[in-house]
């Protein structure tokens, strides 16, 4: 019993929060029964199971994968709080999630060709995004879905993401055969032009910065980086004049008390609800964070400070610096420069992305609709922040075949 | 009741996100210390085979055996002190005579393994033995530069 509460070994810790929490809404949502018992224990077995399994095959990092199944199980609890239904979802999601990680941690290490793709990333991220801008549908004002047989939806974004990734990976590791600063330009803003067209304005924002941070890392032409910023930010106060829905997200977060009735409403829930949860928090099921619309989705964090506490709010965004930290950690001891930028990419990626939706939902910069990587509901998002996080498992390992290209034989 | 319930639960919750989040930085802090050991070892060293969070005491990835005689056990009067409970006190030394290890058993509770074979007289260490003591796995690195 005292090794379930014991700091040293946090895996323990992590189980007894989640019996502890799960059995609490379970309470609260008057469901004791076999369903719920046997889904939290399932749970609970999966989670140790895959630390398990990975820290068996893979000898690289085994401190992200704690860390991103602490969120999860903070995101299920929240999200079975809020609705047992979609809490039953986010379960069979992270399931998912679990086997895309394993999948693309084992697509990874199996092919070793990936930066000869280049062409191949370019042609699948346009073609993508040309069917969502033919088949796309329009959800909470973001042309982004593509709904099949109005049953299934998924937000290409997010696999363009990591596609767009291995764009850059690629391009930087070939920069010596051939430089066309032309090509990265062209395809990096078509890109996030596409996603402006859409309206999907965070995920244009997070394409930007991972472009800007991979080629202020990797570009030999110091000035390059400089036109970038000074072409972006204007056409950022162009976009501000030209669009109206730009317009309006700026105009809400300088001021949304004028318009609490209608844009404004659901930033002012949010932050009535991050007041009312003060240091400790209200406890689960006795605050109000249904009130604020799309609660399970982007504004999630705002239910946690509500109910949990502002320090569990604060423990959130430490869990996601010390995840930033750790990829910045495997990039640092990466030798492979393929995968050195994919893991650099896709820290940036999940930073930026919870970076930009924590300060939405706490009014600190303009609000963009982007889920809060691993604690959002959310399919698509999810199976895609397990997948990027599997590459990013395996790009903590070693690859040995670069090493002796490097540097010759050793005898 | 629920209301009394949750209520109690939150500060359990808040101390136990907290005491995850010390417990991962803890374990990140001692692999940083140990790879700044690492750059500054001898040719000789106790490597640890086991995950360090399977084990509830204090260890550490490295251990360098840079004096003559190197005592283990759970004492704290040992020159290597791990608090493992299956450990004895004065568990076990290695010595180093003109640049060759011998191990030995000082009659410990639960006795010392190389490479799986229990401890009865002393023997000599060679590069790469393992060496399993209470419920710590340690590889022997023993590089000879010549």
């Amino acid at each position: 019993m005292k090794s379930l509460f014991s700091y040293k070994i946090p895996k323990n810790i992590l189980i007894s929060i989640n019996l502890l929490g799960l059995l609490l809404v379970a309470f609260y949502h008057n469901s004791i029964n076999k369903t719920t018992i046997i889904t939290v224990l399932g749970l609970i077995v999966i989670i140790y199971l895959s630390i398990f399994i990975l820290s068996k095959i893979s000898s690289g990092d085994e401190y992200i994968f704690l860390i991103v199944s602490m969120l999860m199980s903070l995101s299920i609890i929240m999200i079975y709080r809020l609705s047992p239904e979609l809490g039953l979802k986010q379960v069979i999601w992270f399931v998912i999630g679990i086997l895309s990680l394993f999948i693309s941690y084992f697509f990874i290490k199996s092919i070793k060709i990936w930066p000869k793709w280049m062409y191949i990333y370019i042609f699948i991220s346009f073609l993508l995004f040309l069917t969502t801008l033919i088949f796309g549908k329009t959800i909470k004002g973001a042309t982004n879905w593509i709904v099949i047989q109005n049953k299934y939806s998924f937000q290409p974004a997010e696999l363009i993401k990591i596609l767009f990734i291995f764009f850059l990976a690629s391009y930087y590791v070939n920069i010596d055969k051939f430089e066309n600063k032309l090509m990265l330009s062209i395809v990096s803003f078509g890109n996030i032009a596409f996603l402006f067209l859409q309206k999907d304005l965070g995920s244009a924002l997070i394409f930007f910065t991972i472009y800007i941070i991979i080629v202020y890392v990797y570009e030999r032409d110091r000035k390059f980086i400089l036109y970038n910023i000074i072409i972006a930010s204007t056409m950022a106060v162009v976009s501000y004049f030209i669009f109206n829905h730009v317009r309006v997200r700026v105009e809400i977060w300088i001021n949304p008390w004028k318009y609490i009735d209608t844009g404004g409403y659901q930033i002012t829930q949010s932050l009535f609800a991050i007041a009312a949860g003060s240091f400790l928090g209200t406890g689960i099921g006795r605050g109000y964070p249904q009130y604020i619309p799309e609660v399970h989705n982007d504004f999630i964090f705002s239910a946690y400070c509500e109910e949990m506490g502002l320090l569990t709010g604060i423990a959130i965004i430490m869990l996601y610096m010390i995840f930033i930290y750790r990829g910045i950690k495997i990039t640092l001891e990466q030798k492979n420069k393929f995968y050195r930028i994919v893991a650099l990419g896709i820290t940036s990626l999940i930073g930026v992305q919870s970076f930009i939706i924590l300060g939405g939902v706490t009014k600190m910069i303009p609000l963009t609709g982007v889920t809060l990587p691993f604690l959002s509901y959310g399919g698509s998002s999810l199976v895609a922040s397990f997948a990027s996080l599997g590459i990013l498992q395996a790009c903590s390992e070693v690859f040995e075949d670069e090493k002796e290209d490097n540097y010759g034989q050793e005898e | 009741m629920f209301d009394i319930l949750s209520l109690m639960v939150r500060y359990l919750f808040i101390l136990l996100i907290y005491l995850f989040m010390f417990g991962i930085i803890r374990m990140i802090y001692l692999d940083i210390r140990g790879i700044r050991r690492r750059s500054s070892v001898t040719s000789t060293y106790l490597k640890l085979i086991n995950k360090r969070d399977e084990l509830p005491f204090n260890i550490e990835e490295y251990y360098t055996l840079n004096k003559d005689t190197t005592t283990i056990g759970r004492s704290s009067s040992n020159t290597l002190s791990i608090k493992d409970p299956y450990m004895s006190k004065r568990h076990a030394t290695i010595t180093n005579d003109r640049n060759q290890f011998f191990i030995e058993d000082l009659d410990s509770a639960n006795g010392t393994f190389v490479n799986g074979e229990e401890l009865l007289n002393p023997i000599r260490l060679e590069n790469g033995d393992s060496i399993k003591i209470g419920q710590v796995n340690f590889l022997f690195v023993h590089e000879k530069n010549e």
